[in-house]
């Protein structure tokens, strides 16, 4: 990996971290370039192999599929995951799988890294409260420049000290790794998404019977050759058809015998 | 509640809009999250508001530099809302400092519960899903290209849209968000159908675990997964992993790191015996 190389990794990774306003802000920025499959298209770009930068970029996605992070509080740094753990792989000639397996504790380490920004960037908020004592408006306008910087350094600075001193190592580790190891990152790799995707069950599910939706769609896409796209489009008529038809009986209900009906809802 | 003589131009709350966009979670910070943005997104308003009032100007910076932590996104209607109500309070309105404030903190909690689960948890890993299915196999950069545009356009676009309806309609839009729960219930279940469905889809092509082991007795040679697993059902035991993770993160409340560790051993056993 050349240093421009790493250079432009470390910009990105800090476009695609929390606190960036540049593009259109949190919505482009961390919930978008911050994702890794966004992450692993540019990735691909920057190191002049876009096919296996996407594919890397996919799998690493899924495990980090089921990942929200209210208050602020963080499962996993998915920053470091996507832009040290990807470019890493690729550098080493690896494929997805080392991604997903290098994107695991990186993501856990990244965490400090998050943490330390949240807290540093307190200072700000007390620049912000001197200004507005003052009625100094432009006061607040500087605190809320200047807390870009802190996150910029950092989130820049290590994604592209760790891309580029760590390239090397990363593809000597690969390269004189024993088969069987190989092919253990392998196997792992494959079945670490499922991680991801049982958070999201674990989320989504409000009512049990619901996961039969999430069989529903396994064994359709399993067993047939309909495309996501076209599975997304059947569910969206399942979903509506459901929800018409609920509302539906219940009009009907509350207008007969309201009370019945309340009790057997109620468990 | 938009009235005639208003103080503020429709480019003031355009301003107002885009900056919220491109900085509400741009200093967030342990202590106060989303505060200091949002007092950046009103000075502008609040400098024309109170021109005339210094000590009202400087109280109302004050008041916005609190604490202030919601999902982002969804939560532009709030300083939409915050924006009307200040305007009222400056044309003379019996505004109070407290309900300004008390307002704010009390849609915050709510907007960050349904921001995060139906925008983070489901309609973003929706769109990825969907996105992902067009680039695992071959590396098709239309995928992620799919995503930006569509999450990128509904979303600044959403954005934009709960912004200028909170100032329309001041505190009575966050009314009408609460009051219409049926309606807000069968969005929420119509789209969390709609992602269990989708994520299956994807999580069939994504996770992947096959057993190598073949049964040799003499000239006679049974791949395991071939005459038995495939025979089941094909993708059976990333199935099976899948269901188990969510099992014990669910009913038996483990941690994501103890899955992930408990997946890895799980994998170098496997890996070790020559089974997988």
């Amino acid at each position: 990996m050349s240093f421009l190389q790493a250079l432009l990794i470390g910009l990105f990774a800090y476009l695609g971290s929390k606190r960036t306003p540049w593009v259109f802000g949190v919505t482009g920025g961390w919930n978008m370039i911050g994702r890794p499959l966004v992450a692993g298209l540019i990735i691909g770009v920057i190191l002049g192999d876009v096919r296996s930068g996407v594919i890397a970029g996919a799998m690493v996605q899924a495990l980090f599929i089921g990942q929200i992070t209210p208050g602020g509080a963080m499962p996993a740094d998915v920053n470091w995951a996507s832009y040290i753990g990807i470019p890493l792989a690729l550098a080493a000639g690896g494929t997805g799988e080392q991604a997903v397996a290098l994107a695991v504790p990186l993501s856990m380490l990244g965490l400090g890294l998050f943490n330390f920004i949240m807290t540093i960037n307190a200072y700000f908020p007390h620049m912000g409260d001197r200004a507005a004592e003052k009625g100094d408006g432009a006061g607040i306008r500087r605190a809320t420049y200047l807390t870009v910087i802190p996150s910029f350094i950092l989130r820049a600075g290590s994604a592209m000290l760790i891309c580029y001193l760590g390239a090397p190592l990363a593809e000597s580790l690969i390269n004189n790794m024993p088969t069987q190891v190989l092919h253990f990152f392998a196997v792992a790799g494959r079945m670490l998404p499922a991680v991801g995707f049982a958070m999201l069950i674990k989320q989504s599910l409000s009512q049990k019977w619901m996961i039969i939706l999430f069989l529903m769609g396994w064994i359709i896409i399993g067993a047939t050759n309909m495309t996501v796209t076209a599975l997304a489009i059947l569910a969206a008529g399942i979903a509506a058809l459901f929800v018409m038809a609920k509302g539906e009986t219940k009009v009907v209900t509350a207008g007969t015998q309201t009370d019945e009906e309340d009790d057997c809802y109620e468990e | 509640m938009k009235n005639k003589n208003a103080i503020l131009s429709r480019k003031d709350i355009n301003k107002a809009a885009w900056s919220y966009i491109f900085f509400s979670q741009a200093t967030q910070n342990f202590e106060r999250m989303m505060g200091l943005a949002f007092c950046y997104v009103m000075e502008p308003i609040l400098k024309k508001l109170y021109a005339d009032k210094p000590e009202e100007y400087k109280k109302a910076l004050q008041r916005h530099m609190q604490f202030f932590n919601t999902e982002p996104q969804l939560g532009a209607l709030i300083p939409g809302i915050t924006i009307a109500m200040e305007e009222a309070r400056a044309q003379g309105e019996d505004v109070s400092e407290e309900l300004i404030v008390n307002t704010k903190n009390a849609l915050m909690g709510p907007f960050a519960g349904i921001g995060d689960s139906m925008i983070i948890g489901t309609y973003s890993p929706i769109l990825l899903s969907i996105a992902m299915s067009m680039c695992l196999e071959d590396g098709n950069p239309i995928g992620p290209l799919f995503f930006c545009v569509v999450w990128l356009t509904t979303i600044v676009g959403m954005q934009w849209y709960l912004f200028h309806k909170g100032y329309s309609m001041g505190i009575g839009a966050a009314n009408t968000f609460f009051t219409n729960k049926e309606l807000a219930d069968k969005i929420t279940t119509g789209l969390t159908m709609l992602g269990l469905i989708v994520i299956g889809g994807v999580a069939s092509t994504t996770v992947r675990a096959g057993v190598i082991y073949k049964f040799v007795s003499g000239e006679m040679s049974i791949s395991i997964q071939e005459r038995i697993f495939d025979k089941i059902m094909p993708g059976i035991l990333p199935l099976l992993l899948t269901i188990g993770a969510w099992y014990l993160m669910d009913k038996k409340k483990w941690k994501t790191t103890q899955i992930i560790l408990g997946i890895t051993v799980l994998a170098a056993i496997m890996v070790f015996l020559g089974i997988m």
